[in-house]
């Protein structure tokens, strides 16, 4: 019978529906957005560069130091991996390079060339030229803002003088490789890289690194679960999330998510109004209906379940609508992405990248909280008119027009 | 056949509106006996639509009481009087009042379905009852593609379709032809005869008043009087 009156009155019908679904599709995509976003946001602080944790000897991070260095790197990769993380050691310095008439101080990187992809995507943030190559030990990838300070491109020749571990001076010929992407603010400035071997052989440093940097490879761990886990492993180490790593970054992170969320609760209390006074609007418009129904002798529970079930129908259609049309959008921009190169130049945020493209994501969340939402007002903006009009007097209701 | 139908006693109604009071009905006391053909009448206004809604349950007195086949409607709640209206009467509102979604058939078998009549005892019902009322070939139609008066006899038709104990008819011939209105009112006492169907008439219309077999007069809500016209 409710499926009945909703098809008898296709225009009423068609107008809740419509506007239920509307509003649904509306949030699917908004909550898509806003998931896509902090995951990008996610990806770009702590995947090109950063890592989900970095581990020190102890003191180095308060007081970076040549000397300060974890002993056996390839062990505590062995074992992280053991653990769950993939894991890259690095080793840090500082010099000075000089091309043509200009200089610049850098830091130095030395990058394990096979387990930094697994941990980064700095190996595939190359703007011009191309990657670091153990065949090329000479060849290094410098930060984008070094290129532009010195004035390089990849082929340059450029000249590198440091401080070896052993005291002795250390200086070396090298041609720019690659010039990298915007990866943050550090790198960008001052990063120079080469393989680890070239690092070692440069600055003297035959074993150990100054930092291990690790990703989980299963992202449903929990951060913090994660950060224990991680310091239980290696008790000699500091280790550090990236949230510990970047508070300021990560502070803005979470007050950005409670803006979000407020934005959420305004835009989804809009959208409740709309649902409700459609509700409102359905049960109100139809009192004289109900009422003939009462007086034919309809119960008052019968009244109230033939007007939830309608309701409940028509959200039900409003959220297959909703969904059928929100998740395939939300997928494609997903995809594709929604450039918005056109209308700013590169964002940067606490020193961390931004592209300008917006990346969706249809999470679980993203698709199930709109249409759980949907429900849950139906159900509230039906309840109190279906109660109404189950327990008015037959005349009462006929007298409404 | 002196058993109480209806029964009233001391019955008043007063409808509030605001801070105004209209008082509808003033001290109603009466009796209707089972397979009673009688007829309410009385100007415009002068309570009978009140007094067939009070008695129909539509709506309850301010004073008095009201029974039903022996039963005080005061003392039931609002699953029971459902129904009470449901079972034991029919109603033909002044103002049809048929459902504007549904078909002139699925007006009349309405009340059967929520009786949970089978559907196909339904149909027959429904198909014979339309045909003697004469809508036989508009039973599909919605009543915005009906006249006044075959909204009307849909009306009556669904208040008749269920073999109720009572059926309250609040002006039922007000938009009918006169050759209608006979063909109804035989219908009607046809009913009235063979199946002891009890029968309340509000109306003003000669042509009703004339076979009727008892007249209440209501003036300014008071009874004013309370004739048998005619004796069976
Ligand atoms: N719902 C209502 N609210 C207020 N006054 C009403 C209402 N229904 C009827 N009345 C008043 O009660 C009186 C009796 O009305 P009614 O029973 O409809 O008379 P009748 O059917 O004989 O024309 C009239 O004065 C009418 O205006
Ligand atoms: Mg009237």
């Amino acid at each position: 019978m409710a499926l009945r009156n909703l098809g008898r009155n296709k225009t009423r019908t068609g107008i809740t529906v419509f506007s239920m679904a509307f509003a649904g599709f509306t949030m699917i995509l908004y909550m898509s957005l806003v998931a896509g976003f902090f995951q990008t946001l996610e990806d770009n602080t702590i995947g090109l560069d950063l890592g989900e944790f970095q581990m020190h000897a102890k003191g180095y991070r308060s007081d970076p130091d040549l000397y300060k260095r974890i002993e056996d790197p390839a062990s505590v990769i062995r074992t992280a991996s053991e653990r769950g993380f993939n894991a890259s050691a690095r080793l840090y310095g500082y010099g000075l390079a000089a091309f043509g008439n200009s200089s610049a101080g850098v830091m130095l990187r030395g990058v394990d060339l096979e387990n930094e992809p697994k941990v980064t995507r700095i190996s595939g943030s190359v703007m011009e030229g191309s990657w670091l190559d153990r065949a090329d030990p000479k060849g290094v990838v410098v930060g984008k803002k070094l290129a532009r300070t010195l004035g390089l491109k990849p082929g340059d020749e450029l000249v590198l003088v440091s401080q070896a571990s052993d005291g002795s001076m250390a200086n070396d010929l090298y041609k720019v490789r690659g010039v990298l992407k915007t990866v943050g603010e550090v790198v960008d400035q001052a990063g120079f890289l080469m393989s680890d071997d070239e690092f070692r052989r440069l600055l003297v440093v035959p074993t150990g690194a100054h930092e291990v940097a690790m990703t989980r490879r299963n992202k449903d761990v929990p951060l913090d679960a994660a950060t224990a886990e991680a310091s239980k492993a290696f008790p000699g180490l500091e280790v550090r999330n990236w949230k510990q790593l970047q508070p300021i970054l990560a502070r803005m992170m979470d007050m950005m998510g409670t803006s979000v969320k407020m934005v959420i609760m305004i835009a989804y209390s809009a959208v409740g109004m709309i649902i409700l006074n459609a509700m409102l609007m359905n049960v109100f418009e139809r009192i004289r209906e109900f009422g003939v129904m009462k007086a034919l002798g309809v119960s008052p529970a019968r009244i109230f379940l033939l007007i939830t079930a309608e309701a409940l129908l028509s959200a039900f259609f409003a959220s297959v609508a909703a969904a059928g049309l929100g998740a395939p959008a939300a997928l494609h921009y997903q995809r594709h992405g929604l450039d918005l190169e056109m209308l700013t130049t590169s964002m940067n945020v606490s020193g961390m990248a931004l592209d300008p493209t917006l990346h969706f994501r249809l999470t679980p969340a993203a698709l199930g909280m709109p249409i759980f939402f949907m429900f849950a007002l139906v159900v509230v903006a039906t309840l109190y008119p279906a109660m109404k009009a189950a327990v008015i007097r037959p005349v009462e209701a006929l007298h409404h027009q | 056949m002196d058993e109480d139908m209806i029964r009233l006693e001391s019955v008043s109604k007063v409808y509030r509106e605001g801070r105004i009071e209209v008082p509808a009905l003033s001290d109603v006391s009466l009796k209707i006996n089972k397979g009673e053909f009688a007829a309410v009448s009385g100007p415009s206004g002068s309570g009978k639509t009140t007094l067939l809604n009070l008695i129909g349950a539509l709506d309850v007195p301010t004073g008095g009481k009201i029974w039903l086949e022996g039963k005080d409607l005061s003392a039931l709640d609002r699953t029971a009087l459902s129904q009470i209206r449901r079972d034991r009467i029919g109603f033909v509102f002044q103002a049809y009042n048929l459902i504007a979604v549904l078909t002139a058939f699925e007006n009349a078998e309405f009340v059967m379905a929520i009786q949970g009549v089978p559907a196909a005892e339904r149909r027959d019902r429904t198909t014979a009852i339309l045909r003697d009322v004469g809508l036989g070939g508009l039973e599909g139609r919605r009543p915005d593609e009906l006249s006044g008066g075959q909204q009307q006899r849909v009306a009556i038709a669904r208040a008749m379709v269920t073999g109720p104990a009572v059926v309250l008819a609040d002006e039922p011939t007000a938009n009918l032809d006169s050759h209608t209105a006979d063909s109804l009112l035989d219908m009607m006492e046809e009913l009235n005869r063979k199946r002891g169907v009890t029968f309340l008439f509000s109306t003003h219309d000669p042509r009703v008043m004339e076979r009727a077999r008892r007249i209440i007069r209501l003036r300014d809500g008071r009874l004013d009087s309370d004739e048998i016209t005619k004796q069976d």
